[in-house]
């Protein structure tokens, strides 16, 4: 058996105290993709910055075709064949996609400037070559959407020519993956050794023949992943056996109550006629492929994001939620997409980033009461499972799934009786996963009434009562109780179903 | 066309200004009869450029996402070693090198404490900017000192009488900026100021990109402080206190966004000359002195809200990809 | 980045140790240090003049502080909040010469003429906040163009002529003696009580480190962001006038750009204290401390009588290296860079 092209020994990184990679050694073998999994703060995004030379090891060698491979800078790394498309998306928001593509070093002219004419046809070869000849290179970056800013992102680690790839959650938002596995394909054959991150297990069993399982820094596995059952994989990544994800529970709507939320005939910028209600007790699931919808519609449901028409009314009352403060104050709460930058108080301890909203309930006079602060907070902490300990710690120590169950305990001291869910299981750990789902059971149970989109089908089929299952930015069909599927809702929000109207079954 | 559509978007910004600088010159030159002579644009152009190429150098620092207040510092310094030296041991052009020095120089500091200790731009430049009034003063700590005539001829009137010295000299900085747009170090300072983590990640030096945008800054304050001195004739380490503000105004007056990324020199060119003819426009009107503290701060508020609302518009049209619409961190 | 990878280890093991170690403030830390830099520094004016005692020397620094102390409050809000306050200066000079105008040198007047120029301090301040809140205009420019078209309308309206007597009350209020310690340090003491409570013990103040800290997140979950960032402006307006009156009751005589040299100081005072300047993190104990710092250092450099330029050269040196005994731990913050 040949050499690995790429080994890597006994490496270790820390931060201060905290170790974030120990002792992790593996090979990858030109033209394999080897899938590397790990809940959020396993160390899969060390390992991937030590590869590409942004962060340096502690400790450990990294080889690269027999070579020892020390990148001093990420420049380095693409000269010597290793490189990256980042999850965060290394694109510059304000340069146009052609520019992008010829960063760091854009094509320059006799006199030394750089050619704009250059680097558009350069950027349209490019794109052509993979398969992308509609991303316009003249368009700039944060015109742009998400899912073709990725794609932009992947085909320029491509570009490079590496010989190793590392995909770091390549499909976080990509509409059409085949794409990316079809380029997968093409260029194993050409010898390219991939390490691709994911979350979702379904992408490694279409993808990989191997796969590295990390935990607290460490590689707890490194096998084939025939061998593997996914209840395995869920076992090495969490530390523990995720029995059951799903627990089966009747439906605890209340369709004979007036709508918690009712939304008729929403446009807007991104939403196309959007109506539903939204029962109290019920959990009425969002279905769609990135961008088509979602998004614009939880925003507009608490006035982050502009109507053009349509008529919202809260437990059977007309409400204008034109600012999240009003939508609030009706007890309507959006959790929002991105945690970092909407969801938590960076500098805030945990218990503070819980209060904060209703901060002035719990100080009389406008003075800080901490005992009742904390009285208030503990009333709210048992039913997303933060345990009490975590309380006076900086959030920023928390891992991304306490970190989302304390924005979720916000919501609930808020008061909310109509939550928005945008993704909320996004990026954590199989363990919150459960608290979470455990809390919305909890949350309809009471009453409450859930509005949830999510990019994982399978919680979608589980958890909801009903789906709504958005294409191009109107509702394509709606999926209810016994028929609700995998399959079906696919099928509606890739648009194949659309003919194939009516589909929606009645109310619950 | 990157070159074109990257350009687009700070020509919006700038583009308001022209506006701005055209009305206020048509109503300075129909209220002032000889506004239109050779004399009076040469004059209003002399008292632009000192402003404009200061300004066009904290564009440079802005750009990237910083922010620079050792200017003065450093125009002060120029000033005295210009008043000090020109006439002197240096002459014309050993003083305009020994003034680029030590622009360099402070920039070269300022960068080094900002990329390489990374501590807050805003900060450390009010530290240089004290400490290098401080050094102006100990060069000479009264006004006075002699400027070379070759400066002080040389620098302002005409080129055969019918070409404004100052005119040429701000041609001159444009046109070092289109070029400058174009090299790898200006697409770079506007990918750092645009996203940092990015541009890292894209393969381009942020700290170097940083480091060589404040020194470039310093020498363009350098600069500034030698077309001061030919203006004044003498020195005074105290003449470029009332710039900094103005030298921001200028910067936002010409659209160039103070968190880096969006804007350019020529907005910032075209700012120090709205806040020149304003003064020459108010004076004609016969205008208290005082209005010209009032315009100033209304047409920075008037220049950026008109920006503001430009940009709004620019969001809503790609509102329907509300991906982009998302804040990012 | 190193921060996502972090976080699941340094929650499961040391959490108990840092619940426990919780109640100790570790922004406390620089801000001690600060505070013994500046007692090191009066110690060492006293030994350089011995004539004085060490009291005397501690009052002198903490009367001629007092200007610092009570405007930098007004700044660290601000730049709590991400913004910035450059109209500070012009502010409290347009507050010294109202004071002046209104009470003619005359005790009688100061009853309503002292309300109403805070009250126009205030507004100015608000004036900002509304724009900055409401237009989304930058707090720099915001700022920067509010204090230069009120110094415009100052001029205007005094015709820049300056020295107005001003009302004996205020200048005894500066210049007096309460059971032997000077009446400024008492006003210190209250000042820094109030404006401590008000920035970390209450409602109001945690919101404002809030929203500093993740502004995207306020506005999502319904935070008073607009109102919250108004009252901070407003706030330090209405600091900037009240050090306003204390300076012409200090000089006797108001001028219109008699609080110019405020402005800068009081950023420096934020940052020594340990503020971040894009806002979220401070205490006003550190913005206390730089401040009470900032003036030690003036008052050494004067007894040392060191011509302006030393002077100068030696607080731009000191602010940066104030800046780079913090850098320790701004390092860890620091963003990733190539």
């Amino acid at each position: 058996m040949r050499p690995p092209v790429l080994r890597v020994d006994d490496l270790a990184k820390r931060y201060g105290a905290t170790v974030a990679l120990e002792n992790v050694s593996f090979g990858l073998n030109a033209g394999e993709v080897c899938g590397l999994l790990g809940e959020n703060g396993a160390g899969k995004s060390t390992l991937v910055k030590a590869l590409s030379g942004v962060v340096t090891p502690d400790h450990g060698e990294i080889h690269l075709k027999g070579d020892r491979f020390r990148p001093t800078s990420i420049v380095d790394a693409n000269r010597l064949g290793v490189s990256t498309a980042f999850q965060e998306l290394s694109l510059v928001p304000s340069l146009s996609v052609a520019t992008n593509l010829a960063l760091p070093d854009a094509p320059r002219n006799a006199i030394g400037l750089v050619s704009g004419r250059e680097l558009r046809q350069r950027a349209e070869a490019t794109l052509a070559q993979w398969g992308a000849a509609d991303i316009r290179p003249s368009d700039i970056v944060d015109s742009l959407p998400l899912g073709v800013r990725q794609r932009v992102e992947i085909i320029r680690a491509l570009a490079r020519n590496p010989s190793v790839l590392l995909l770091d959650e390549p499909t976080s938002a990509l509409s059409d993956r085949e794409w990316l596995f079809g380029l997968i394909d093409r260029v194993l054959k050409e010898g390219v050794s991939i390490l691709y991150i994911t979350h979702k297990l379904d992408e490694i069993r279409r993808l990989c023949r191997r796969c590295i399982i990390l935990r607290n820094g460490q590689k707890v596995l490194d096998q084939a992943v025939s061998e593997m059952s996914n209840d395995d994989i869920f076992r090495s990544m969490a530390g523990r056996s995720a029995v059951e994800q799903f627990i089966a529970a009747p439906s605890s709507a209340r369709p004979q109550e007036a709508p918690a939320l009712e939304a008729s005939h929403l446009t807007g910028e991104g939403i196309e006629d959007i109506s539903f209600a939204l029962q109290p007790g019920e959990i009425l699931g969002v279905a769609g492929l990135e961008g088509h919808g979602q998004g614009p519609l939880f925003r507009a449901l608490v006035g982050l994001h502009p109507l053009h028409g349509g008529r919202i009314a809260v437990a059977g009352t007309a409400r204008g939620l034109h600012s999240p403060r009003v939508a609030r104050a009706a007890g309507v709460v959006l959790v929002p997409e991105e945690r970092k930058t909407e969801g938590i108080f960076k500098d805030l301890s945990t218990i503070a980033n819980i209060s904060v909203p209703v901060i002035r309930r719990v100080s009389p006079l406008h003075f800080l009461n901490r005992q009742r602060e904390r009285q208030l907070v503990e009333q709210v902490i048992p039913d997303v499972d933060l345990p009490e300990h975590f309380l006076p710690l900086p959030i920023t120590d928390l891992s991304g799934g306490s970190q989302q169950k304390a924005v979720l305990a916000r919501a609930l001291v808020l008061g909310a009786r109509c939550l928005l869910l945008f993704d909320p299981t996004r990026g954590v750990d199989v363990g919150a996963k459960q608290s979470i789902y455990r809390m919305m059971r909890a949350f309809v149970h009471e009453g409450g009434a859930i509005l949830f989109y999510s990019t994982e089908l399978d919680e979608l089929v589980h958890l909801c009562d009903r789906c709504l299952v958005l294409y191009r930015n109107h509702v394509a069909g709606e999926v209810s109780g016994g028929t609700l599927s995998q399959e079906l809702v696919l099928s509606l929000a890739s648009g194949q179903a659309a003919q194939a109207q009516p589909i929606a079954a009645g109310s619950p | 066309m990157m070159s074109l559509a990257t350009r687009l978007r700070p020509a919006r910004g700038a583009a308001i200004a022209v506006l701005i600088y055209l009305a206020m010159y048509f109503v300075y030159a129909i209220s002032e009869a000889s506004a239109t002579s050779v004399f009076a644009i040469t004059n209003l152009l002399d008292n632009t450029i000192v402003l404009a190429v200061a300004a066009a150098g904290l564009t440079l620092v802005v750009l990237t996402g910083e922010l620079d207040l050792s200017a003065i510092g450093v125009i002060a310094i120029a000033n005295v070693v210009v008043a000090t030296t020109s006439a002197g041991v240096l002459g014309w052009f050993g003083s305009l090198v020994a003034v680029m020095l030590i622009g360099a120089a402070v920039g070269l500091i300022n960068g080094w404490l900002v990329v390489g200790l990374g501590l807050q731009s805003l900060a450390v430049t009010i530290g240089t900017m004290i400490a290098c009034e401080g050094v102006a003063l100990v060069i000479l700590a009264a006004p006075g000192g002699e400027v070379s005539d070759t400066i002080a001829n040389g620098l302002t009137g005409d080129i055969a009488n019918v070409v404004p010295v100052a005119a040429v000299i701000i041609i001159g900085v444009l046109a070092l900026w289109f070029v400058f747009a174009r090299t790898r170090l200006g697409i770079a300072i506007y990918a750092v100021g645009s996203d940092e983590n990015a541009a890292g990640l894209s393969g381009l030096n942020v700290r170097r990109t940083k480091l060589l945008a404040f020194v470039l800054a310093g020498v363009a304050y350098g600069c500034a402080g030698y077309l001061l001195s030919a203006q004044t004739g003498s020195g005074d380490p105290r003449a470029s206190n009332t710039f900094l503000l103005f030298m921001y105004a200028a910067v936002a007056i010409g659209g160039t966004s103070l968190t880096g990324g969006r804007g350019g020199v020529f907005g910032s060119v075209v700012g120090a000359g709205i806040l020149t003819v304003m003064q020459k426009m108010l004076f004609a009107l016969g205008a208290a002195s005082f209005y010209t503290n009032v315009f100033s701060g209304i047409i920075m508020l008037v220049a950026l809200f008109v920006g503001n609302l430009s940009g709004l518009r620019l969001r809503r049209q790609r509102g329907a990809e509300w991906q982009s619409a998302t804040p990012r961190p | 980045m190193a921060k996502r990878d972090a976080p699941a280890l340094s929650e499961s093991k040391p959490a108990k140790l840092r619940a426990r170690a919780a109640w100790a403030n570790p922004e406390l830390l620089p801000v001690a240090v600060v505070l013994a830099c500046a007692a090191l520094l009066i110690i060492a004016t006293k030994i350089l003049n011995p004539g004085s005692s060490l009291t005397q020397q501690l009052s002198a620094v903490l009367v001629t502080s007092i200007f610092l102390v009570i405007a930098s409050f007004g700044q660290g809000l601000t730049i709590l909040l991400g913004g910035i306050d450059l109209s500070i200066g012009v502010v409290a000079g347009l507050s010294a010469m109202m004071i002046s105008v209104l009470t003619d040198g005359q005790n009688a007047a100061l009853p309503w003429a002292v309300p109403a120029t805070l009250a126009f301090c205030g507004a100015i301040g608000m004036i900002n906040g509304l724009g900055i809140a409401l237009f989304k205009v930058p707090p720099f420019i915001m700022t920067l163009a509010s204090g230069i078209t009120f110094f415009g309308v100052g001029l205007g309206f005094t015709s820049g002529l300056a020295q107005q007597p001003v009302a004996p009350a205020l200048q005894a209020l500066m210049s007096g003696y309460w059971l032997g310690v000077p009446i400024p340090i008492y006003l210190i003491v209250g000042f820094v009580i109030i404006a401590a409570t008000f920035q970390n013990g209450t409602a109001e103040g945690r919101q404002l480190y809030a929203i500093g800290s993740s502004p995207q997140a306020a506005l999502v979950f319904g935070l008073p962001i607009s109102g919250l960032t108004i009252l901070a402006y407003a706030l330090s307006g209405l600091c900037a006038g009240i050090c306003g009156l204390l300076l012409a009751g200090y000089s006797s005589a108001a001028t219109l750009d008699i609080g110019d040299p405020l402005l800068l100081p009081t950023i420096a005072a934020v940052v020594i204290g340990g503020a971040r300047v894009v806002g979220g993190k401070g205490i006003y104990v550190g913005t206390f401390a730089g401040a009470i710092f900032l003036s030690a250092l003036e008052t050494i450099i004067t007894v040392l009588s060191l011509s302006q330029g030393l002077r100068n050269i030696i607080e731009g040196v000191i602010i940066v290296g104030a800046l780079l005994l913090q850098s320790e731990r701004w390092g860890a913050l620091r963003r990733w860079s190539h």
